[in-house]
């Protein structure tokens, strides 16, 4: 109340004018997304002021490119991007089942309910839904050689919501085979090691894992080759460039010959180094067939790359900090910070090292690797909205093979889970609750119909006749799913519909945390610049 | 030749940027124009140390700035983040899209309107393209918008830095940050800009943008990095230049921290005081530890100031009082860009030259170590001989950086000092005349700096068309001061002055001691009192009591070497 004296510019809201706005801020947000979802979802096209594309059919895309000011809708907007920076995916689920638990609530409270009860009812439900999610989910093995028709499954189902089906099958089997190949055993997945890399150039259907890397750059020099077999690949740290040091700095010299000299002792420095890599190459590559390649993270300058274009040798200059990993990882070696102890054993190995030139865009790729523990999913496309797309799709479906390894486990999809842990908490979990908070695991309960239909709204199906359907079939003990073609019950299982599991158990922990706050707002205090941040 | 990286962080920064790369684009202009000033053809000074030629993907080639300017998402306003080489999607709307067969709803946001200025640039460049094949006479009819109609529809309507910039930029230049829904007039403290740079992927995107750049330099001589330090992009600059002293190691950065006249209305509650002054210290203090020459530059009135005499700036308008600042950083960033004939080498057109390394080592490498330094400028600068037949250029200049010392008689002081395009006697002055008239004004001055080193060029500041209307009717065509009031217009712009001689000089001296203390004492009054709300807010901005103690020896370090006498007053501060 004080800060109404302090600011007579507040704007106080009370109790229920509060509350309703925001179940209304919740059920607008919803109500943008709630197209996003599944397979039949629609896709979004925005053209921004100065004729900029985006295109997305993903709820963290599009919740990222909106202009959002209501209070509430940021809070609830954070914590789906929240979850989508966690685990990767789930976005358009969470805003949709807060949506759906306000809209819930709504009902009750307008018959004079006080949210207090239904929060404490949402409590119980949600930690219900927890324990049967565990009871529910399908365990997966996952050893030395993991199944990767398991995997292929979760990562065909999410990236069928995102692009076309032939390209989604295309991609899935590009993010299994990513993943695989990066990951390793007792460590954890690290999906950094998977470089994306993006050309404007053909079609999407071009997009395609290279084992191996791909980099954004080209070697600096006219007389090195441009593609080269069986080659040693040194990857390092070291400065092959003259920089004046600090007490050569020019106006300290009164004349131009004592600068002459100083200049020629550091450049001697430089050309040390550079000699020391010819030396290597020299020892490696006599006699026999092989190319060498050094990729270096600070620069090489033009006397530099002469001196080791004459020696046959090709050169990369200012790598990406990440690449230095991804190279050894992908071709062997070590990564080394200094030239002074070079050794054989410093060096890794490709079969085949080749520029691609797009106009002023150079790409060098290090192919024909053996054993890599890194790789590069290549993104082709006509134009940037549709790489921009395709990378955000790549993304998430790298995300769920992830999930998948990391959880041991999957979810039935299509809204399987749903259906079956709405008849749990009615039929089973709601008897053992006191008093009116059953109201509250209730409105939680049918929250979560929230997903199947969508699904089928999305589909243009009848929501009542597939809600029914399903609810019957799960009664009768058949666990099934919504087939959006025909709005029909399937068997997930049958069809290879996953979801992960540990995006579903966020999605189930977060969004009653999230609608729990909006409901138990008391007043609402606008005093214009300061609310920064709701909590 | 040695390469230069522009930076540009944050609204003001961009807004100086634009007026930097008009002039630079105007001067590649110049120098083409075949009945142009010879001064412009012969300038010696190497354009490449600041552009990079390149191709589009349609094979059209390209000079554009190595430029990477950061700004917040919606203040490009109608130019798109991928620049304007890459050729628009025309129609939108029937675009077709591959990646889906399903629905697509289009949101299509109101155009954003080219104003005057830019469509006629526009008609231009299309014109351009077409009249190797059209006959000239045909294309005349469209020319119905005088220059005088684009002049007057800037003076009035600069809404965003693109609206008045004439320069190309490469796709990779612009890069726009993603708030996560923060409004950009909430933008305006340090804890905010750290908030955006932890989430995502926004400092990798920058980081690699910058590689772009630099990746293709044989022999990157240095960054010049401007910096809106006023709100949130202290933070998001800081954090950059934290990866750039980590990645690039060797390579001196040269920072402007600018702020606009507005950025000191900010802020009167008790309260947002507290905040503003927490900000000041914590931003200045992150920025000077990660970059090599620090140079704080923004009064908070330009039309109260010395530059008065000759300009009338509205203070109001970022449009006016950022094309000062981008004015005196390219008359500072001249040396690095003449062709180097060696030390002892002359020239008809150009002494001096200097490497950034070089500038930084001289003004903050001797023993003192000061890295924080003035910028003065005169703007015109004035004849080099009076009716005395003496330089007053020295006298003439004034200070661009707030907060100092005025008359601070610092017998330890280096100086680097830039005149170019200077006149004497009516003429413009021959390059030895330049050195002989301010050796000579140097010997007289009391007290003599320490240490300077003067750079001299023949070609003048030209003013672009885009250029505000800001001189007063005492500057002339070519920028000579005249005593007497000249007819015509009272506000004079590119219409009525083609070029100005420029002098503008970098400075460090002990003068800039305010502009430590003061943030040392907000550091210490506001951050380190326990259970204060500046403590509260420092935390909630990510700095905890261990990195306050840490930012406040920094700052009192610094103060200490400019002034060791000191040390004892500023240890006092602690008892209070």
């Amino acid at each position: 109340m004080s800060l109404r004296v302090l600011n007579p510019n507040a704007e106080v809201l009370n109790k229920s004018a509060a509350l309703h706005m925001n179940i209304n801020a919740a059920k607008g947000l919803q109500d943008v997304l709630k197209t996003n979802l599944g397979p039949k979802g629609t896709i979004k096209m925005l053209v921004g002021g100065a004729g900029d594309i985006k295109l997305t059919k993903d709820g963290n895309t599009l919740l990222k490119e909106m202009q959002i000011q209501n209070p509430t809708a940021i809070m609830i907007a954070r914590t789906a991007v929240a979850q989508d920076d966690t685990s990767g995916d789930g976005t358009t689920s969470t805003v949709l089942f807060i949506g759906e638990l306000m809209k819930q609530s709504e009902r009750y409270i307008d018959e004079g309910m006080h949210p207090r009860v239904l929060v404490d009812g949402f409590e119980i439900a949600k930690r219900a839904t927890i324990e049967f999610l565990e009871k529910f989910k399908t365990p997966v093995v996952m050893g030395e050689t993991p199944d990767k028709e398991i995997l292929k499954m979760v990562a065909r189902t999410t990236l069928r919501t995102k692009l076309y089906e032939a390209l989604a099958d295309q991609l899935t089997d590009i993010v299994v085979n990513a993943v695989l190949c990066i990951r390793k055993s007792d460590e954890p997945i690290d999906l950094f090691m998977v470089e994306i890399m993006h050309m404007r150039h053909k079609f999407d259907v071009d997009t395609r894992l290279v084992e191996g890397l791909v980099l954004d750059h080209g070697s600096r020099h006219p007389d090195m080759k441009r593609r080269a077999e069986n080659c040693y690949i040194l990857t390092c740290n070291v400065s092959l460039e003259y920089e004046k040091s600090e007490v050569n700095a020019g106006f300290f010299y009164s004349n131009a010959e004592q600068r002459e000299k100083m200049v020629a002792a550091e450049r001697r420095q430089v050309d040390e180094r550079v000699k020391k890599i010819i030396e290597l190459k020299q020892k490696v590559c006599s006699g026999n067939e092989s190319n060498f390649v050094v990729i270096n993270q600070k620069g090489i300058d033009p006397p530099s790359l002469d001196l080791l274009a004459r020696a046959g040798i090709i050169a990369l200059r200012r790598a990406k900090r990440r690449n230095m990993e991804r190279l050894i990882l992908a071709c062997g070696g070590e990564a080394v910070n200094s030239v002074d102890s070079l050794t054989p054993d410093c060096l890794g190995w490709a079969g085949l090292v080749y520029e691609h030139v797009l106009g002023e865009e150079k790409y060098t790729f290090v192919e024909n690797v053996k054993n890599p523990h890194s790789c590069t999913i290549l993104i082709k496309g006509p134009n940037d909205h549709t790489i921009a797309q395709i990378k955000d799709a790549v993304r998430d479906g790298l995300r769920s093979v992830k999930n998948t390894l990391e959880d041991e486990a999957v979810i039935l999809g299509a809204g399987a889970f749903e259906v079956a842990a709405r008849q749990h908490l009615i039929n089973n979990v709601k008897k053992t609750v006191q008093g009116r908070a059953q109201l509250g695991v209730e409105a939680f309960a049918d929250a979560l119909m929230v997903v199947p239909k969508t699904l089928a709204e999305n589909s243009g199906l009848d929501t009542q006749d597939v809600i029914i359907s399903l609810t019957n079939e799960h009664d009768r003990g058949n666990v099934v799913g919504l087939n959006h073609h025909t709005g029909e019950p399937i068997d997930p299982q049958m069809e290879g519909i996953f979801d992960n599991y540990s995006v579903k158990r966020q999605i189930i922990n977060s969004g009653p945390v999230i609608a729990s706050q909006l409901l138990l707002v008391d007043e609402v205090i606008r005093a214009g610049r300061n609310m920064r941040k709701p909590t | 030749m040695r390469e230069i990286v522009t930076i540009q962080v944050g609204e003001f920064a961009n807004y100086i940027g634009s007026h930097y790369w008009n002039f630079q684009d105007e001067l590649l202009g110049l120098a083409e124009e075949p009945q142009g000033d010879p001064v412009y053809k012969s300038s010696s000074l190497n354009m490449d140390v600041l552009y990079r030629s390149g191709e589009t993907s349609q094979g059209i080639l390209t000079y554009c700035p190595r430029l990477l300017s950061i700004g917040y998402k919606g203040t490009l306003g109608s130019l798109s983040s991928s620049g304007s080489l890459n050729p628009r999607i025309s129609q939108p709307d029937t675009l077709e899209i591959v990646t889906w067969p399903g629905n697509v709803t289009r949101y299509t946001a109101e155009p954003r309107e080219k104003n005057i200025f830019l469509q006629s640039l526009c008609e231009e460049g299309t014109a351009n393209l077409t009249s190797n094949v059209a006959d000239q006479g045909s294309s005349h009819p469209q020319r119905k918008i005088t220059d005088k109609e684009r002049i007057e529809c800037l003076e009035n309507g600069v809404q965003y830095w693109t609206d008045f910039s004439k320069v190309q930029f490469h796709p990779r230049s612009l890069y726009e940050l993603h708030g996560s829904w923060i409004d950009v007039e909430k933008f305006d403290n340090y804890g905010i800009g750290e908030e955006i740079l932890s989430a995502g992927f926004q400092s990798e995107e920058m980081n690699e943008r910058l590689r772009f750049f630099i990746e293709e330099c044989d022999h990157i001589q240095g960054i010049q990095f401007i910096v809106d330090d006023s709100g949130g992009f202290s933070a998001i600059a800081a954090g950059f230049l934290e990866d750039i002293a980590d990645e690039y190691s060797n390579t001196p950065v040269l920072l402007y921290s600018a702020r606009s006249p507005a950025s000191y209305k900010l802020g009167k509650s008790p309260k947002e005081s507290v905040s503003r002054a927490l900000h000041d210290a914590v931003s200045f203090s992150r920025l000077s530890s990660c970059c090599k020459l620090m140079v704080p530059v923004g009064l908070p009135s330009l039309s109260r100031s010395k530059f008065s005499s000759t300009l009338f700036v509205e203070d109001q308008k970022l449009f006016h009082s950022s094309a000062i600042y981008a004015a005196s950083i390219h008359s500072i960033s001249i040396p690095f860009r003449m062709e180097s004939h060696g030390v002892n080498a002359e020239s008809l057109y150009i002494s001096g030259a200097m490497d950034v390394g070089g500038m930084v080592q001289m003004l903050a490498g001797q023993a003192r170590q000061n890295m924080i330094t003035i910028l003065d400028s005169a703007l015109p600068a004035h004849f080099l001989n009076d009716a005395n037949n003496q330089s007053t250029i020295l006298r003439s200049l004034c200070s661009l950086t707030p907060e100092i010392e005025e008359n601070n008689d610092d017998l330890h002081s280096i100086e680097s000092l830039i005149v170019h395009g200077a006149f004497s006697g009516g003429r413009r002055a021959s390059i030895s005349e330049v050195e002989k008239f301010i050796h000579t004004e140097y010997q007289n001055e009391l007290p003599r700096p320490k240490l300077y080193h003067l750079t001299a060029a023949s070609c003048p500041l030209p003013i672009p068309l885009p250029f505000p209307s800001i001189f007063n009717n005492r500057v002339g065509r070519l920028g000579e001061l005249s005593t007497t009031r000249l007819i015509g217009a009272e506000r004079r712009g590119s219409l009525e002055v083609e070029s100005i001689p420029m002098a503008a000089r970098l400075r460090s001296s002990s003068a800039v001691k305010p502009i430590i203390e003061t943030r040392l004492g907000s550091l210490r009054r506001y951050g380190l009192q326990r259970g204060g709300f500046g403590v509260e807010l420092l935390r909630s901005w990510g700095f905890g009591k261990e990195e306050v103690e840490d930012m406040g020896e920094a700052l009192g370090k610094m103060m200490m070497l400019l002034d060791p006498n000191a040390c004892g007053a500023s240890s006092d501060f602690d008892s209070d």
